[in-house]
Parts: C-alpha cells; structure tokens; sequence
C-alpha cells in the first residue's frame, strides 16, 4: 500500500505541476487578486489530494478540479470580489482609448476587463470565464457550475452584453485589441 | 454616443472577449507551484475528515454471542431536519447539550440517496445536566427510549442511528441509551441491526458494532451472495462501506447494504 500511495502523490504531483499555470489564470479571472487566486487554486487543489485515488483515474479529472474551483470561488470570493477589484469613483469604468502599442494602456485595458468582471454577479462571471476563457462547451460549463444549460447561456449572455456595454472594452476591440 | 459608437460596440464579438481575457488572465504571476505545500495541506483536510469521523465514542454492553443491543424504532422518528452539531467544547471538554454526528455510510440505491449517520450523547453526571440534554435532545427530535425522567440519564450514554432518504433526512432507526461504564466488545463479538432501506422494502441495510481489532466483516445476504467489508483504510473515500476505528471509541461501527432483490442473513466478524 506503501508503494502505491506514493506512486499516486508522484502522480498527483506531476498533475499539479502541469496545471498550475493554467488553473492560476482562470483563478485570476475569477478572483481578480494574485493572492486570492493563488489561494483558491491551492484549496481547490487541496480537496482534489483527498479525493485523488478517485479523481485521477477518472476519464475527465479537469472536470472534477474545474467544479471543486468553482464551488470553492463560489463559496470563498464571491464576496471578496468587490473589495479588490471595485473602483474607487465611478469614473473608475470609463477610459480614454489609447495608442496601439501603448504598454500602459495595455495595463489600463486589463485592468478594465478585470473591472468589469468584479462588475458581473458571481454566476455570470463563472460563465464568462468558463465559456470564453476555458473555452467550454455550455454542458462542460454546466457540469462546472452545478446548473443546467439553460443557466449557462443565460448567465454567459448577460456578462457578455455587459462587457460589451463598457466603452473602453469596446473600443479597444474594435480597434483590433493590444496584443 | 452616436450610432456608429452602437455598432462598434455591438461589433465586439465573443472571440474577442476570449482574446480580452487571455490578455488580462496574462497578468497574475505564476510563480512556481507550492506542490507540498498543496500536499501537506492535503493530507490535513484528509486528517480533519477523519477526526470528525472519529467524534463518535459509542460503547455497548458486549460479549460473544450478545443478543442485539440496539432498539429498533423502524417507522419512528419524524423525519427531522437536525442541525450539525457545531460548538466550542466546554472547559473539561465535556458536551451533554449536543450530540456529536459521524456519517457511517452514504450511496445512492435505484436513484434514492441515502445516507446513515449516529448523534451520540455523552453521559450526564448529575441530573441538572441530564436535564439540560433530556430538553436538547428533545429539539433533536430525538427520544431516549425507557427514559421517563431526566435522572434516568444519569451516567448513561445515547445514541440514536438516523437513516435519511433524498431530502428526507432523520428519521430514527436506532436507539440505545446504555452506562457508560459497560465494557467494550472483544474478540469476534458482533452486535446487528438489520432494517430496510426504504420503509417497505426488505431488510438490506445492516448496522452494527464491533471490537476495535476486527479487520473484517462479512454480511451474508439471503441469495447467499456476500459483501465485505474491511477496516478503514488509507484507501477510504466518501461513501465507501468501511468498518471505522473510531479514536477514543471502544467499539467500532459499520454499515453494509444487500444487493437489490435479497435481504439480510447473517453477519460475522471473519478476519
């Protein structure tokens, strides 16, 4: 049992190390904050060593770990969300559309994305991240979130015209993005 | 805004918001991942389930070839809601207001969750304290059998094992109060209660106690087909059907169910 249980920890981490990354970037989309998501990513990993005899011989385990980091974000940072991310003013949406090129524009843009996303109720700001970050289908985000597909498309549709609603956002995409 | 203003921002289409998020999700740091970190922490929730687990002391009164100890209340109780029993313990680390919970088992049978669990009460020393619980164990829905006044609680432990169907959790299925001072099981004694899953259905969910040094036990159902089941190992996960070694406990608890279409026949403690 001895030989198995530290083949599975090898196993486990090799997984963590592999999904760090990423697990780190869809964090701080949810979160908005370099340590709130460090810390959602490290509890969601957490809870996946207590169940990773089951979960990593599982056929999908980014399936499970995408929902124990939503249940988790869901639970923790839902509240949290605003102190970080909230604007000071109410200016704090509106930006002025700068030069292509522009490092600090760049910086300004992200941190308007991430301004709006704190903008966006819990829900809708899961089904944003899912659908468009992650790039799941609408089921896989369901499956994510604990809801029906019909949730998901209607919470993804009302972040989405939301962001769309944000002058800076649309400008900068119209004029073709920074990157 | 004027109208072109509108149409550009209509314009902003679902790839770009993926490309959007991309840019800004490239802003968090990295940094290398804290793998021992996640593991040690790991392993501490691990350890932490397993305390609450290893809440429930329980001893019945047992030898080889006791008769049954438990109460059968099947059909009783109200069904319930109870609340967790979530409180700071008392300055000698004594509770009698509050049952400490453990989940034996849980599963899912032809589409029915269930789920077993045990609100043990610890003894009273006086009878000031046996009122406190008698009156605490009433808002748990929960009634001592041949218990008339709360003196009758003195030094005496109860337990009481809920089954709960679904949403309908709580209806009791067991009942035990007993002294405190029995002594523990030994050796291959075994103490079973074998009750239905559901209310009209045969009797496939057996519950029962054992000495803390059986490794295994077998339940051998009507069809003559059998199920094992084996201490609680490393390899335990939720809903798994273990024999618990419960810290501090003198006994040990498991919980075994009958394969559809057969009922209970037997049980023993075989290793």
């Amino acid at each position: 049992m001895g030989d198995r249980n530290t083949a599975r920890d090898e196993e486990f981490q090799s997984f963590v190390v592999g999904r760090w990354p990423r697990l780190m970037r869809t964090a701080f989309l949810l979160t908005g904050e370099q340590h709130a998501a460090e810390d959602l990513v490290q509890s969601t990993l957490e809870q996946v060593y207590v169940a990773w005899r089951r979960v990593g011989s599982a056929d999908d385990p980014e399936a499970y770990v995408r929902r124990v980091m939503i249940n988790a974000h869901a639970r923790k940072h839902r509240r949290r969300l605003k102190e970080f991310l909230a604007p000071k003013d109410d200016s704090g949406l509106v930006h002025e559309v700068p030069d292509t090129g522009d490092s600090i524009a760049q910086a300004d843009d992200r941190r308007a994305l991430l301004t709006a996303l704190a903008q966006l109720p819990a829900r809708q700001r899961e089904a944003v991240v899912l659908r468009y970050w992650e790039d799941l289908t609408e089921t896989q985000a369901a499956e994510a979130m604990g809801c029906s597909v019909g949730t998901v498309k209607s919470n993804a549709a009302k972040g989405i015209a939301k962001l769309r609603a944000i002058p800076g956002l649309a400008e900068t995409v119209t004029q073709g993005g920074r990157k | 805004m004027t109208s072109a203003d509108r149409e550009r921002k209509h314009d902003m289409t679902q790839t770009d918001i993926a490309l959007l998020l991309a840019d800004a999700a490239d802003e968090v740091e990295i940094g290398i991942a804290p793998v021992q970190a996640v593991i040690r922490g790991g392993r501490r929730r691990r350890a932490r389930r397993w305390a609450v687990a290893g809440a429930t002391a329980l001893v019945l009164a047992g030898s080889t070839g006791a008769t049954v100890a438990l109460t059968g209340l099947h059909g009783g109780g109200d069904g319930g809601t109870v609340t967790p029993a979530t409180r700071s313990p008392a300055p000698d680390g004594r509770q009698v207001e509050l049952p400490q919970r453990t989940e034996l088992a849980k599963g899912t049978d032809r589409g029915t969750r269930w789920r077993v669990v045990v609100d043990v009460w610890e003894a009273p020393r006086n009878e000031a304290e046996a009122r406190v619980q008698l009156d605490a164990m009433h808002t748990f829905k929960e009634a001592p059998a041949d218990v008339r006044r709360a003196a009758d609680l003195v030094g005496k432990e109860s337990y009481f094992v809920k089954r709960g169907l679904d949403d309908d959790f709580g209806q009791v299925v067991l009942q035990n109060t007993r002294p405190a001072t029995d002594a523990a099981l030994s050796g291959r004694d075994i103490q079973t209660e074998a009750i239905p899953l559901r209310p009209a259905d045969p009797q496939r969910l057996v519950i029962g106690q054992v000495a803390v040094t059986a490794r295994q036990v077998t339940c051998t159902w009507q069809n003559g087909t059998t199920s094992v089941v084996r201490v609680l190992s490393e390899e335990y996960e939720p809903g798994d059907m273990v024999i618990r070694p419960l810290p501090g406990s003198s006994d040990n608890w498991f919980v075994c169910l009958a394969p559809k279409g057969t009922a209970y026949k037997s049980v023993e403690v075989t290793e």
